[in-house]
């Protein structure tokens, strides 16, 4: 009887080696779960909400988020997936299979009778020596074009069809280098995720510029215009009533009349400051025009006269985009109309509206110089949007990944399979002393469900393929991976398919840290009623 | 998190409760096939000509009598997934091109259903999807080849109704040869000039009930369902003047309070009030106007004086109608009370007050040809039959505007489905890999539409398949099916003027492929408890006067 049995009779509880059991057995099912998914001949999982929307995903950190988990292990290992996803926004589907399968092997030696302590102490050893492995097969990148190229197909063919993969590569790597500036730290937000529901996901694009989610606000305003001044303000031009109460008296209709024209008097004024430097900057025949994107509200009658200057006004911008707006037209966003100077304007190339059904979009497109850029995705239906706004998400994060890191790893489970044999040799040259040594090996032989996945999941012989990679591996002594088309053996650095550093990195150290935690776990215990209901508690 | 401890293992066990999960094929994919096998079983009978209706009765108690697919799938409140994801494929084409709805939806459930004899044979999903993906790259190409024609030009009302007779014939057959006239002339009326898009919105259709559909006419201009608000209720040659706001006095924005200290002043204060709409009103109808429509409301006083200086006065609910109006008249929309001058007045022929029916309308009428929007009048016997005779007025009017970005036009009634087929079956051949039997079945899926409009025209499927294919195989790539009775099977579909467009079957083949694809790439279901209560409010328009 376990003391919290006489304080809460109605608490649940399970010890030692049950304890132990459960979470390994958790472990060991959320693996199999989610096994499927992994690399890029992983399938697809679909996801229905309560409300009956459909999600088809295979990113990890999702299904571990939205498969409707509950189990308390589960949730534990969910959590280590949103670490690895912060971190780095990738590998979340390896972590998931690396603890399980952690747990797994050392589930055979505690079997046989070995402390999970003596394990837990041989995983930090291998874990430190791991990172040491890392270090040396790591290869030094200086972050150009190709290297970034290869690094996001490798990301994303992971995420999306291959097809798709190739098209979102590219994209991905150009947004991050167009926001890159020397000796600044890179932020992401800079690089604005654009979707419409619109042809097919092969017809996502890079557009340099910007691209708002709605339209000029007047049907008289042009809709395309080109070589356009960029007014990018936070000025309401429309009338607000006064903060505290107030009123009009008056004995006439004429003066009534005076306060209608007197209420407009004040934002007539803002306006005409607006059109006169309009009027400044594009001189009539200069084939230049005008833009306006406010972030407050334009009322329908300053709506008129700006359309009446064929001046294109959107109102309520968002306001993350009116930072971006700036970065990428130039000028700087003003919060009065009052001495409003030419170089407070931003300026692009082209300015025009794109109406989808009834949703309209603007698009800011060839800035001089732009430092955001919009990835714009396409896709007919809601799921492959997410799908590839996922994809695009992580893939930003793996190129920006390179050039903090400056390292690339070998990927296609060729890291995986390298730590396997060095820490094998490490632990047969009789470098750890003590019964420790089997947590190295238990370590060891976990890594290596990442390449036997890949393989299994490609169609492959797990046993074949993990044949072939030892008998190269050991002959050629090259880092060699898994080839997911023929099942056959190769060399990752050959072929392009680098994985981050980071991702890696956060691996090990996620994994051997969650893994231990759960195997030293002797008592799970929940307190109170596990349901509303009478006596659900204590079955 | 409600949490026990304590159970046995396996991944189901650690779901939330009333979350169900589906793992492996049979329980994925087997089931998502049969259940679009249901909704495709619904839709097939409805395609082509031959199709029969289908009567759909809401929760609200609104029934539909239609065999427009994309009407039919809307009102089914569809729970199941894996339908949901071919309707939405299906929706996607209704967006996109607007006609074909129902190709997507038999195309997508044939595919499925020869992939579930794939799978029978052994084969894998992902050697399926990879022949499925290679056929529709094929296939598509091959679609260039089966091209039989183009539209030179889209002026041409000959040309025009021919391309697009077919795909009213087969939502309205019988009247379809009157309708396509309709359309054709409607939208060959707002044709603009070079560089501008053709706006499927400028057609504008307005059912009145009564008469027959025969009596339906198409006019350059706009007809509402709305009376005249004054006495005048005609006007020819008439200035315009179109405002946004009411047709009143003023009003201050914020709340105003008249000061009357004596009788005198009350007297007063209405008689200026009155003499100063007076002069506004005057103003107006001094600028040359005969015609004010509003968007707003109009005060009794104002409706006094704009009888006293005979105008005709309409009163618009809708801001997009008064927009609308504008463009038909030429005006520019006026958001405050001032007379207009001559550059934002706008110009119509004749606008008067009608009855057709009992229905009183407002009609604008432009003389001439060419306008900026064109309005069918549609009439019909019950609502029920107008309401269909409109989606296929819609579907014809975006197969116009598909026309002005495609003009390719491929021979209908099957025939197009026959060519790829057998084309794609003699590619299949030269592949080496096990994914030829999915290109092959890709064949056969395209196959089922001369079956199924072979089987809703009540004949024989198996044999009118065995004589298209022996006809294709002599090099007659345009023979199709016959809906006709009495009359032989096969005919040659771009002789009798049964044309589809290529755009809307390339698009519609890429979306059905995607959808089927996706589906059998799946191969696990998770699916949260259904949430309980009204479902959310779908997100309106973000800006309020939009």
């Amino acid at each position: 009887m376990a003391a919290i049995m006489s304080a809460n009779p109605r608490a649940e509880i399970a010890r030692a080696s049950e304890a132990l059991a459960i979470n390994i057995s958790a472990a060991m099912g959320v693996q199999d779960y989610i096994k499927s998914n992994l690399g890029p001949k992983g399938s697809m999982k679909m996801l229905v909400s309560g409300a009956g929307d459909i999600k088809i995903t295979k990113d990890g950190n999702v299904l571990m988020h939205e498969s409707q988990i509950k189990h308390p292990t589960a949730s534990l290992i969910a959590r280590a997936a949103t670490a690895q996803d912060d971190v780095t926004g990738d590998g979340t589907t390896s972590i998931v299979l690396l603890i399980g399968e952690l747990l797994k092997q050392a589930h055979v030696y505690i079997t046989e009778g070995l402390h999970p302590r003596l394990i837990t102490e041989g995983f930090d050893v291998a874990r430190t020596k791991a990172l040491e492995i890392l270090d040396k097969i790591s290869i030094k990148s200086d972050g150009n074009r190709d290297v970034l190229l290869e690094v996001a197909r490798t990301s994303l063919r992971t995420k999306v069809h291959h097809k798709i993969a190739d098209i979102l590569t590219p994209i991905v790597v150009d947004a991050v280098l167009a926001i890159r500036r020397k000796d600044e730290q890179i932020d992401l937000h800079m690089v604005e995720i654009m979707e419409m529901a619109h042809r097919t996901d092969a017809d996502t694009t890079l557009v340099r510029g910007l691209v708002l989610d709605h339209g000029a606000r007047h049907p008289d305003m042009p809709k395309r215009v080109e070589n356009a001044f960029i007014l990018t303000c936070n000025v309401s031009f429309e009338y607000e009533k006064t903060e505290v109460n107030s009123g009009f008296f008056y004995k006439s209709p004429e003066e009534r009349e005076k306060m209608v024209l007197a209420e407009r008097q004040f934002i007539l004024d803002r306006v005409n400051k607006v059109i006169a430097l309009k009027k400044q900057v594009c001189p009539p025949g200069s084939g230049k025009s005008f833009v306006i994107i406010n972030q407050k509200g334009i009322d329908p009658l300053s709506l008129d006269m700006f359309a009446k200057e064929g001046i294109m006004a959107l109102r309520r911008a968002k306001r993350r985009n009116m930072e971006r707006l700036t970065l990428a037209c130039g000028g700087s966003a003003v919060n009065s109309v009052d001495e409003l100077k030419e170089d407070a304007l931003g300026f692009a190339g082209s300015v025009y509206e794109h109406v989808l059904g009834e949703d309209k979009f603007t698009f800011v497109e060839d800035c001089k110089n732009p430092q955001s850029v919009t990835i714009l995705i396409r896709g007919p239906n809601r799921h492959t949007i997410i799908q590839v706004k996922e994809a695009v998400h992580d893939g930003l994060r793996a190129v920006l990944n390179v050039i903090e890191d400056g390292f690339v790893v070998p990927g296609a489970g060729a890291f995986e399979f390298a730590l396997h044999e060095e820490l094998m040799r490490f632990v047969t040259e009789g470098n750890i002393k003590g019964k420790s040594r089997f947590g190295v090996e238990a370590y060891a032989k976990a890594f290596l469900i990442i390449p036997k996945t890949l393989a299994q999941n490609a169609g492959y012989d797990t046993q074949d393929v993990m044949v072939k990679l030892q008998e190269e591996y050991r002959e050629s002594k090259k880092v060699v991976g898994v080839d997911c088309d023929t099942g056959n053996v190769m060399f990752p650095g050959e072929l392009g398919i680098w994985d981050n550093y980071r991702v890696k990195k956060q691996q090990i150290n996620t994994c051997s840290l969650i893994a231990t935690n759960l195997l030293l776990v002797d008592e799970i215990m929940r307190a109170g009623l596990s349901s509303l209901k009478a006596g659900g508690g204590d079955s | 998190m409600a949490m026990h401890i304590g159970q046995a293992p396996g991944f189901s066990q650690m779901l939330s409760d009333g979350a169900r999960y589906y793992s492996g094929l049979d329980e994925t994919v087997v089931r998502s096939i049969e259940a679009v096998r249901e909704l495709t079983r619904i839709v097939s009978t409805s395609y082509g000509p031959k199709g029969l209706n289908k009567m759909v009765v809401t929760h609200l108690g609104k029934m539909f009598i239609t065999n427009d697919a994309a009407t039919i799938i809307k009102e089914l409140e569809n729970e199941h997934p894996a339908v949901k994801l071919i309707i939405m494929a299906s929706e996607m084409q209704e967006r996109e091109i607007g006609d074909g709805t129902n190709f997507v939806l038999v195309f997508a459930g044939a595919l499925l259903d020869q992939a579930e004899e794939l799978l029978r044979m052994g084969i894998s999903v992902p050697e399926i999807t990879d022949g499925y993906e290679l056929a529709l790259g094929k296939a598509l190409e091959f679609l260039d080849e089966v091209v039989c024609g183009t539209v030179t030009n889209v002026h041409d009302r000959e040309q025009v109704q021919r391309a697009i007779k077919a795909s009213i014939t087969s939502k309205q057959n019988g009247t379809d040869e009157f309708l396509s006239k309709l359309i054709t002339d409607a939208c060959i009326a707002l044709l603009p000039e070079k560089g501008k898009t053709f706006s499927v919105d400028n057609v504008r259709v307005i059912k009145i009930m009564g008469s027959g559909i025969l009596a339906s006419h198409v006019m350059n201009g706009m007809v509402f369902k709305r009376d005249i608000e004054g006495d005048v209720k005609k006007a020819a040659d008439a200035k315009i003047a179109v405002y946004s706001c009411a047709v009143d006095i003023n009003q201050t924005e914020t709340k105003g309070t008249v000061l009357i200290k004596s009788a005198e002043e009350l007297l007063q204060y209405s008689n200026r009030e009155e003499d100063l709409l007076e002069k506004q009103i005057k103003a107006i109808a001094e600028s040359g106007v005969k015609v004010v429509v509003s968007g707003g409301k109009m005060g009794d006083l104002a409706l006094h004086f704009i009888n006293k200086y005979k105008l005709l006065a309409v009163r618009l609910m809708s801001k997009f109608d008064i927009r609308r109006v504008a463009n038909t008249v030429g005006a520019i929309v006026l958001s405050t009370l001032v007379p207009p001058t001559a550059d934002v007045q706008g110009h119509c022929d004749l606008v008067y007050l009608d009855e057709i029916g009992d229905t009183s309308v407002v009609v604008f009428k432009q003389e001439k040809k060419e306008g900026a929007i064109s309005t069918i009048v549609l009439r019909g016997a019950t609502e029920n039959s107008m309401d269909d005779v409109e989606r296929a007025i819609d579907d014809g009017v975006n197969n116009f505007k598909a026309i002005t970005k495609d003009n390719r036009l491929l021979p209908g009634a099957g025939a197009t489905e026959v060519e790829l087929s057998r084309l794609l079956t003699q590619y299949a051949d030269t592949r080496p890999g096990l994914e030829q039997y999915a290109i092959k079945k890709f064949g056969a899926a395209l196959d089922t539409f001369p079956k199924i409009l072979a089987e809703n025209a009540g004949v024989k499927a198996v044999e009118v398949l065995a004589k298209l294919h022996a006809a294709h195989l002599e090099g007659m790539k345009n023979i199709g099916f016959n809906i006709e009775e009495d009359a032989e099977a096969a005919i040659d579909a771009e002789k009798a003027g049964i044309l589809d467009l290529y755009l809307t079957k390339a698009s519609a083949l890429r979306l059905a492929v995607g959808a089927a694809i996706t589906l059998l790439r799946v191969n696990k279901i998770v699916m949260a408890k259904q949430a309980g209560g009204p479902k959310p409010p779908k997100q309106g328009a973000q800006d309020e006067d939009d």
